[in-house]
């Protein structure tokens, strides 16, 4: 009778030792505590079969045993969660790289234009989405640019047909917003515009512009700088200095040109900016009374003003990227630093 | 406009330095880009906008300097009389096309001695910009140069019966042109003619056969007065521009012609020996008029959002020229010079009157907000997809819009034809882009240059092809690319390359961001730039939204790009409309849900698509999940034969799910997999 229960202990003992870990301590305790089939509860039913005087003697060194198990097992516990514990504060070397995820990112002239919108739609203006392939009326005769103007020859264009081209700015927003919608107008439009310009380091048959309206009764040339400077400040983030001196565009009138201090020097003066301290950015000017008359709009009791600017000029200026086909070479060592 | 400050002084006072005069010009609308110095002359190169040609002149630019400076402007001395009686050299001027020619001015003068002329004119003439050639084309020159007027000097021996008529050439007439060119006319060219035929384009170029030689002993002046727009269209339809077109079809002042050929005439006696032989005579059949504008003191101080008195109103238009009747309280009609081709309107007054206040001292204002910004309504849509796709690894491209034929020879056209440009500039601008495919696949190229061989790129941009009334018509679209190793080779994990399955993950993650909740990817035939064998539309709701794929292996070979690429290519406008389906929240489900994993061994030309939608079919309303987590072909599977292995998920809203159920289902599934498609279970 005994030497079953030795046996077992000895079976006990020697699988204890060999326990290395939780699962191995798990499958330990299983084999000979589970309720079902555990071994220690198998040898317990073994009982019955027993003469009845050897029962209680069998009895109380099973439970010994049991208890004995149950004891070692204990102990055996705690020293196993602490391995697992330190197995799992195990210093690990942190300075290997990190799985490569990389995001990727906007174009930059894109994330210009996403700005400028929303600048511009924090001030109270609508965007208009207006299509690239536009009508000759639109892009130039209701700005006041009839066919065979000298002024044309600023900007030349790609023509479809006698009527329909490649828009040459987005100017037309002015005509566009002013069919829309009555005074008080406050519109913007941005995107891809066209000229018969070769491909080089300063020139592109296509780039981006953003063209501004506001019209409404009382509207000033004072105005026309608030809104400007306000702007431009919020575009280059920093206290640049803005001037207007005359300029001429056949839309408006008073014309100007709008320069900004040199943000490469702060204004002293350097090669970027030619010595001068000034940067010229953009056309602005007062909406021209044939302009809001060729709309519709009575210029004797509304005035405006617009402004038109170059997106890539300012992402030129602003990141200080030197070749403007950069921006449609697409090469991702360039897209990857915005 | 190079402008020689030297002589400059000659008709204004400076005692500015170079520096301050381009400052203060520049301030008032003449940008001076640069100073110059021309052989020891100081120039100032002067950018003269288009409505300003009365400033292409030394006495333009010294009569706004006089204006801005206050002070008096000196004109240069002109022969006073230029009549003689009888005529030595009778002549005659007609003109038969006024509407083009309001005003002709002839002048005869002989015994004109052709030679150099002298230093100071010749060292003028070159700072300005102009090459010295003889004494009477310099003095033409040098008029033009001083007070604006062109001029032109014909031999007058030259002339057949000693007249000039001015008229539209015959269409098809020809002329050889001073620049030695063979010119064809046409029916709306002015030409200036004589006795026998053309002897000059009117204000553009005078014709070989006139030109003064060393020969020329009697010469005939013109100052005339030539229609803006006649000129300039003459010289575009020629391709011909000269400083005198340049300044005619910017419109000249009709009445300097007489004091121009006044002043001419002077400089020929004084420096090449010449007499007034045939008077002077003022052919003038289209008076002008000099422009009359009304203004108003109040208009102007409300249009610039300043205060104006009276007395600067008055000062700064006269000391511009301009002549003021009063008319009534703070009200003029205003008379403006002849010289200024750019006044029309009150608004041209008030920026003569701005510039002169000086644009700088305009206070900056805001106007008063009265409306609430609103963003495009394709910017929600945009914003969503450019964040999903660069989240996921991608960087934005952007192509030129343009295509060259061998691009749509290449690529074409998904559906629909291309749109040409009329007048393109290189050959590759020949035609607008139909796809985004070649842009997308040059700069994976051109990236592939530069080692970098795992590229990502996403583009949303316009193709352009004809409406549906035949007129060119853009439509938005989004096109992707990848290629080369999923992610960067690295430690920690193998390196897979990108695929099409990896496309189609990215298509699936981009409509599941924007709220579109099924598609459809099916195989096509029509394929085009694509590889049959993995070529694909993307359906939602039965409307096809693009295509994906890889690039055709004729392509792949052609651009030698050494490792798959692929392309998706959707039309993002119609991706719009099914896009952000409304937000339905749906409660979360209280009891767990259960997985099992079902291996199976069935046929590989079996689609997983009819596994898919044969096991939907079942309609059982547990089963929540259906995944393919592995495929496996290889030795233990029949050839032939490929093993998939199932992840069905199965979740009950009412009450936990039984083992016996989940194995009812799982059973369901599983006869259904053998009885449709021979399917077996996978022996381990």
């Amino acid at each position: 009778m005994n030497e079953s229960i030795d046996r077992l202990r000895r079976l006990f003992e020697e699988d204890f030792s060999k326990i290395s870990g939780m699962e191995s301590w798990k499958s330990v305790r299983d084999k000979y505590l589970a309720r079902e089939n555990g071994m220690i509860t198998a040898e317990l039913k073994r009982l019955r079969s027993l003469p009845k005087e050897e029962r209680p003697a069998f009895g109380q060194a099973m439970n010994e045993l049991r208890t004995f198990v149950e004891e070692k097992l204990q102990e055996k516990l705690a020293a196993v969660k602490e391995d697992e514990l330190s197995a799992k504060q195990q210093k690990i070397d942190v300075t290997r790289p990190g799985f490569p995820l990389a995001p990727g990112n906007a174009h930059p002239i894109k994330q210009l234009q996403a700005e400028i919108e929303e600048i511009f739609v924090s001030m109270g203006f609508q965007v208009f989405n207006l299509p690239e392939i536009e009508e000759d009326y639109y892009n130039f005769e209701a700005l006041n640019m009839p066919r065979n103007h000298p002024a044309r020859d600023a900007q030349d264009t790609f023509y479809f047909d006698d009527t329909k081209l490649l828009r040459t700015h987005c100017t037309s927003v002015d005509v566009h917003a002013m069919e829309a919608m009555k005074p008080p107008i406050r519109a913007v439009s941005t995107g891809k515009v066209y000229r018969r310009d070769p491909f080089d380091a300063t020139h592109s048959p296509m780039f981006y512009q953003v063209d501004v309206v506001v019209i409404d009764e009382g509207i000033t040339m004072g105005d026309l700088k608030g809104t400007l400077e306000a702007f431009l400040k919020r575009v280059f983030h920093s206290d640049i200095r803005m001037r207007l001196r005359p300029g001429f565009f056949p839309f408006v009138e008073p014309g100007a040109e709008v320069d900004i201090s040199c943000i490469f020097c702060s204004g002293q003066g350097c090669p970027k900016c030619k010595q001068s301290g000034w940067i010229e950015i953009l056309g602005a000017g007062m909406v021209h009374p044939k302009v809001l008359q060729m709309s519709g709009i009575d210029d004797s009791r509304y005035s405006g003003f617009a402004w038109g600017m170059g997106i890539d000029r300012v992402a030129i200026l602003k990141y200080g990227v030197d070749d403007i086909r950069l921006f449609f070479d697409n090469d991702l060592r360039f897209l990857r630093q915005f | 406009m190079k402008i020689s400050i030297e002589w400059l002084k000659e008709y204004v006072d400076i005692k500015e330095s170079p520096e301050k005069l381009k400052e203060d010009l520049s301030m008032i609308g003449l940008l001076v880009e640069a100073i110059a110095d021309v052989q020891g002359t100081v120039v100032l190169e002067v950018e003269v906008t288009s409505n300003r040609p009365d400033c292409l002149s030394h006495i333009g630019m010294a009569r706004e300097i006089a204006a801005l400076y206050d002070r008096p402007l000196r004109y240069p001395a002109i022969q006073q009389n230029l009549s003689i009686s009888p005529d030595r050299v009778p002549y005659k001027i007609e003109i038969r096309d006024a509407d083009l020619c309001p005003r002709y001015v002839g002048l005869v003068l002989d015994g004109i001695r052709v030679g150099a002329s002298p230093e100071w004119m010749q060292r003028r003439l070159e700072a300005a910009g102009m090459r010295p050639l003889n004494n009477i084309v310099d003095i033409t020159n040098y008029v033009l140069l001083e007070m604006g007027h062109p001029l032109h000097a014909f031999d007058f021996d030259v002339l057949r019966q000693g007249k000039i008529v001015v008229g539209r050439a015959k269409p098809g007439e020809r002329m050889r042109t001073l620049d030695g060119a063979d010119r064809v006319l046409d029916g709306e060219m002015l030409l200036i003619n004589d006795g026998g035929g053309p002897v000059a384009i009117a204000g553009v170029m005078g014709g070989l056969n006139s030109e003064i030689s060393l020969s020329t002993k009697r010469v005939l002046l013109e100052s005339a007065y030539f229609q803006p727009a006649s000129v300039r269209r003459t010289s575009k339809k020629l391709g011909l521009s000269t400083e005198a077109s340049y300044r005619f079809e910017r419109g000249a002042d009709w009445e300097n012609t007489v004091p121009a050929i006044a002043r001419t005439c002077l400089l020929i006696e004084q420096l090449a020996g010449g007499r007034i032989a045939g008077s002077v005579q003022d052919v003038y059949p289209g008076k002008k008029t000099p422009v009359r504008i009304s203004l108003q003191r109040k208009n102007a101080a409300a249009l610039l959002g300043v205060d104006l008195s009276n007395a600067f109103v008055e000062s700064t238009l006269k000391r511009l020229g301009f002549q003021l009747e009063p008319k009534g309280k703070d009200s003029w009609d205003v008379v403006c010079p002849t010289y200024r081709a750019d006044m029309e309107l009150e608004a041209d007054l008030i920026e003569e009157l701005a510039r002169f206040y000086g644009y700088q001292n305009i206070p900056a204002t805001l106007p008063p907000g009265k409306s609430v910004g609103s963003p495009s309504p394709v910017s929600g849509i945009e914003k969503a997809v450019r964040a999903i796709m660069t989240g996921q690894g991608y960087y934005e491209a952007v192509n030129l819009s343009f295509a060259s034929e061998t691009d749509h020879t290449e690529f074409p056209p998904l559906d629909g034809d291309r749109i040409g440009v009329r007048n393109p500039l290189t050959e590759d601008t020949q035609y607008m882009r139909t796809t985004l495919a070649p842009g997308l696949v040059r700069s994976a190229k051109r990236n592939f240059n530069y080692d970098q061989h795992r590229v990502r790129l996403f583009e949303i941009g316009k193709v352009y092809r004809p409406g549906p009334d035949g007129k060119p018509s853009e439509r938005n679209t989004l096109g992707i690319l990848g290629t080369g190793g999923f992610v960067d080779q690295n430690w920690i994990n193998p390196r897979a390359e990108y695929t099409f399955f990896h496309m189609k993950g990215v298509l699936a993650a981009l409509l599941r961001g924007i709220r579109i909740h099924s598609f459809e990817i099916e195989s096509t035939n029509a394929a085009g730039w694509l590889n049959p064998a993995d070529a694909a539309i993307l359906k939602i709701a039965g409307e096809t939204i693009g295509v994906l794929g890889a690039l055709s292996p004729g392509l792949e070979e052609k651009y030698k790009m050494k490792q798959p690429v692929y392309l998706a290519e959707l039309d993002f406008e119609r991706l719009a409309r099914h896009a952000f389906a409304p937000i339905q929240y749906e409660s979360l489900p209280r009891y767990p849900l259960v997985e099992r994993d079902l291996s199976i061994v069935v046929d590989r030309g079996l689609a997983y698509r009819a596994i898919q939608k044969g096991i939907a079919a079942l309609g059982i309303g547990e089963l929540t999940g259906v995944d393919l987590i592995d495929v496996y072909e290889g030795e233990k599977i029949p050839s032939g034969k490929v093993s998939l292995t199932l992840r069905l998920t199965f979740q009950d809203r009412e009450r936990t799910l039984t083992v016996d159920r989940v194995q009812g289902f799982v059973d369901t599934v599983l006869s259904f997999l053998i009885n449709t498609y021979g399917a077996g279970l996978r022996s381990t």
